[in-house]
């Protein structure tokens, strides 16, 4: 079942295949948000989230013919979505370098929820590329580490480790280190 | 009691299906205090990075997918108006240099000349087009609509390019296709102008 409905999906669809304008413009307009937010989570800028929400679309418009009803539009176009980004990350080949210096934010301040979001949004800019990837994916997404290793070309151990790496990284900048 | 288990095993125990040591870290957790803290702390940060409000684009993509297929679909008709063109082309020129043959045995006219080189500064700057790959890298908006026209134009003069082909008087027909081979060049060296700047742009 697709968390996103889109009113009348099958006859957009068939519309879609048919190449009827306003049917294409139909599942745009239905996923541009979801695909948007998922390009910038994993983006490093708001230009290439845009880059990567046209493609998206242009092979969406190009391929929806080979869509298969039985499955959910939403899963077809998110991974259409998500192998555009890493491919663009893997382009533009972005800083990858591992910042464990840290600064956690000092202890005993109280911190309201709209501050705890900005924490959280600031620490999740600052994961390196692939580990940030690869945490969004999993752990936001719901892909399972052989779906992201298929899409990274990677292997599982590789996915594995890259979000043990995220959590690490998010764990210690917004001070949440447990003591043992 | 057996070590903490690591942040990765804590990570593993989330997953569908048994990995293993999946039964030892287990009985570590039920007896452990401290992982469990640490799980409970992976699990509201999951919950907190789902919770986190969608970000929007700050324009509609719309206007620019819709302008890059229509490119593409034109971009399929104008190679193959190109082939069945140069088709054409080598046909009439066949006709031509028999012709020429008969009227003026030796050399190419001034105006012929000036063809060639314009033929040639166009297809330069087709190719230097090609080189900026413009299927394979998205333009904004508005350069794509400014990219668009401009292809429309040539497109145009392709057309009446072909039909000065079948011009009757000699003189007319290459004093106008000299006219519009210059033209072409000039829309073609705009549309370079174009990929230039988006490719500065975004730092090729
Ligand atoms: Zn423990």
């Amino acid at each position: 079942m697709d968390l996103i409905p889109v009113a009348n999906a099958e006859a957009v669809v068939a519309g879609a295949r048919a190449g009827d304008p306003a049917a294409l413009e139909a599942l745009y307009r239905a996923f541009e948000a979801p695909v948007y937010n998922l390009a910038r989570r994993i983006c490093r800028t708001a230009e290439d989230a845009e880059d990567v929400l046209q493609e998206t679309f242009f092979e969406v418009c190009r391929s929806i013919g080979h869509f298969r009803q039985e499955g959910s539009l939403w899963g077809w176009i998110r991974t259409i979505a998500a192998s555009k980004a890493l491919m663009r990350l893997r382009r533009n080949r972005y800083r990858d370098t591992d910042e464990l210096a840290e600064d956690a934010p000092a202890p005993g301040l109280r911190r309201d929820e709209t501050a705890l979001r900005m924490d959280l949004e600031a620490a999740l800019e600052r994961l390196p590329e692939v580990s940030r990837a690869v945490v969004w994916l999993h752990d936001v997404e719901g892909y399972t580490h052989e779906e992201i290793a298929l899409m990274m070309g990677r292997t599982t151990s590789f996915s594995k480790s890259q979000l043990a790496r995220a959590h690490t990284r998010l764990r210690r900048w917004l001070g949440e280190e447990v003591a043992r | 009691m057996t070590a903490h288990l690591t942040l990765e095993q804590l990570l593993a125990l989330r997953e569908p299906g048994a990995e293993p040591g999946a039964a030892a870290a287990r009985e570590h957790l039920d007896a452990c205090p401290g992982c469990q803290a640490e799980l409970d702390a992976v699990h509201q940060r999951v919950a907190r990075l789902r919770a986190l409000p969608a970000l929007r684009p700050a324009r509609d993509a719309w206007p620019a997918v819709t302008a890059r297929i229509r490119r593409e679909r034109r971009g399929r008709r104008v190679r193959l108006l190109g082939a069945a063109g140069l088709a054409l082309a080598a046909s009439l020129a066949l006709v031509v240099t028999i012709r020429h043959d008969v009227a003026h045995p030796a050399s190419l006219s001034a105006t012929e000349q000036a063809i060639d080189t314009q033929k040639q500064h166009s297809a330069a700057l087709e190719a230097t087009i090609r080189q900026y790959d413009p299927d394979a890298r998205p333009l904004d908006g508005r350069t794509a609509r400014i990219a668009e026209e401009l292809e429309d134009r040539i497109a145009g003069l392709d057309r009446e390019l072909e039909a000065a082909e079948l011009l009757q008087a000699q003189t007319d027909r290459e004093a106008r296709r000299l006219q519009l081979w210059r033209e072409r060049v000039g829309l073609l060296d705009a549309l370079v102008d174009v990929h230039v700047t988006r490719a500065s742009n975004v730092g090729l």
